[in-house]
């Protein structure tokens, strides 16, 4: 949600200057906001997550939880005119191509792709490069990571810049699609995705991607093909979310198990 | 080997909250030589090992390597010096391969082809290793994990490697055959600070030894000194 308003400050920003090339103010909006993000990220690593880091996680998630509402109160405030919905430009084609009565939009088609690069170039660096391996080490077991001349700090820092900035494309995704944006936008989102994660199996990057889509499939289902109104979609599939995790505990697709049988 | 090499601990206290445990701890270890400290349950020994690594901050002293001071350092840049660990308890990375732990071993070096040469060897000291490449190091038994982490603490090809409780865990055989191995690594000109409790195969290894007991070194000396010496079997009997 900062993501996106900062893509959309960088938006007015340039066309304040003059540049008016969709394509470029496109690269910007990502650029600033992708970047800004990341920076945000670390510094939220090094002042608030670190310093806890021997405390419950529980307490990291409360902290994380009420930064969240910092700052969409903050946007809200300060922010001017902040607390009402802004139109997002539209920065991508307009073209739409009818088959029958199914329309498919350009749009549709570039943020589709543009989300599969994304996951494509996370799985690469994650699971290929020497970066993230240093993430995955640290992920695993701190001190042993240090002993093999991993530079802790700097690689929490990197890997909160990094999910910081892949979220501020995910919200710059979200205002070119819907091209309105509010300060409570990331709110449902963020339970969305997490419930997502949770269904699909934590730990597993296909796990949240499929958990992704079997939420859309439930909420489209809730809101088409039951006979209540379509504003009951998401309490339909958060049910939905509900069953299949006293169903399946650990996910649709578990962790790829480590421990000795 | 020169002196250049050697690390030293000059007088280290440190402490856990209000509970002391190394008191005044000064010791050599000399380069191109094992090393060995001995002592029993709770003498110290793993606390010293953090405080070479920077684990564990020490309220006083210095930990030397040729004369420039480790104390303060973050554990990478004391990694980066030359020192490598093989932990206690193995310590691999549960949810990797193989591989990719001998990898880690080898973080700070960034020449692929100098990583890859450097497998070949471990891969030659164990060939179970090789075989398992792609296994998850968290799947297999307990000696191939300490194998793996063997293994890894040779991939930076450390100018000293801290080898804490090889034995521990492990059958009679596969320490044996553990103790053979640290043997050949020094004549290959690694320089060993073994950190044991299994008194007699680790005097067999040693050129010299320190015996730890609450917090204090107790006895010095070479292996013959030491197994004849009453203040070890007080360490470990009294």
């Amino acid at each position: 949600m900062v993501g996106t308003f900062v893509g959309f400050t960088t938006y007015l920003g340039l066309s304040a200057v003059g540049i008016d090339n969709a394509f470029v103010q496109l690269v910007g909006v990502l650029v600033v906001a992708v970047g800004a993000m990341a920076l945000l990220g670390a510094v939220i690593a090094r002042y608030l997550v670190l310093p806890l880091k021997s405390a419950p996680p529980l307490n990291i998630l409360l902290i994380t939880l009420m930064l969240g509402t910092v700052l969409r109160e903050s946007v809200r405030l300060f922010y001017p005119d902040g607390s009402n919905p802004k139109p997002f430009p539209y920065l991508l084609p307009t073209d739409s191509w009818a088959f029958g009565s199914f329309t498919l939009r350009a749009d549709s088609i570039i943020l589709f792709i543009g989300g599969l690069l994304v996951i494509i170039g996370v799985n690469v660096l994650i699971n290929k490069t020497k970066m993230g391996l240093a993430i995955r080490a640290v992920a695993q077991d701190e001190e042993t990571a240090k002993c093999m001349g991993i530079n802790y700090t700097f690689t929490v820092l990197l890997t909160f810049a990094l999910g910081s900035g892949v979220a501020a494309f995910a919200g710059v995704m979200n205002g070119l699609y819907y091209n309105e944006i509010n300060f409570s936008m990331g709110l449902l989102l963020g339970v969305i995705g997490f419930s997502a994660a949770i269904i699909g199996g934590l730990g597993n990057i296909y796990g949240a991607i499929l958990g992704g889509f079997l939420f859309a499939a439930l909420q489209t289902v809730g809101a088409v093909a039951l006979p209540f109104s379509s504003a009951y979609k998401d309490v339909f599939a958060f049910g939905g979310v509900i069953a299949l995790m006293v169903w399946r505990p650990t996910g649709l697709i578990a962790e790829k198990s480590s421990e000795r049988v | 080997m020169s002196s250049a090499n050697n690390l030293e601990i000059k007088d280290v206290y440190a402490a856990y909250d209000s509970a002391d445990v190394l008191q005044g701890v000064s010791l050599k270890v000399e380069a191109g030589k094992i090393t060995c400290l001995l002592g029993s349950n709770g003498a110290g020994k793993s606390t010293l090992i953090r405080v070479i690594l920077g684990l564990t901050q020490p309220r006083q002293g210095k930990i030397e390597i040729g004369g420039k001071n480790l104390v303060g350092l973050q554990t990478h840049n004391i990694i980066a010096s030359g020192i490598a660990c093989i932990p206690e308890g193995r310590k691999m990375f549960p949810k990797m391969t193989v591989v990719e732990n001998l990898r880690l071993g080898a973080f700070q070096e960034t020449s692929e082809a100098i990583v890859l040469e450097r497998m070949d060897r471990v891969f030659d000291i164990f060939p179970r290793l090789f075989e398992r490449k792609t296994q998850l190091a968290g799947t297999m038994s307990g000696g191939e994990q300490a194998m793996v982490s063997i293994g890894r603490g040779l991939m930076s090809n450390p100018k000293i490697l801290l080898i804490d409780e090889p034995s521990l865990g492990l059958s009679p055989l596969f320490v044996r055959e553990n103790f053979n191995i640290i043997k050949r690594i020094n004549e290959q000109g690694t320089t060993v600070f073994l950190v044991e409790q299994n008194v007699h195969q680790t005097l067999a290894i040693a050129h010299y030894g320190y015996v730890l007991s609450q917090g204090r070194v107790v006895a010095e000396g070479t292996p013959d000194q030491l197994s004849q010496n009453d203040e070890l079997h007080e360490a470990y009997f009294g």
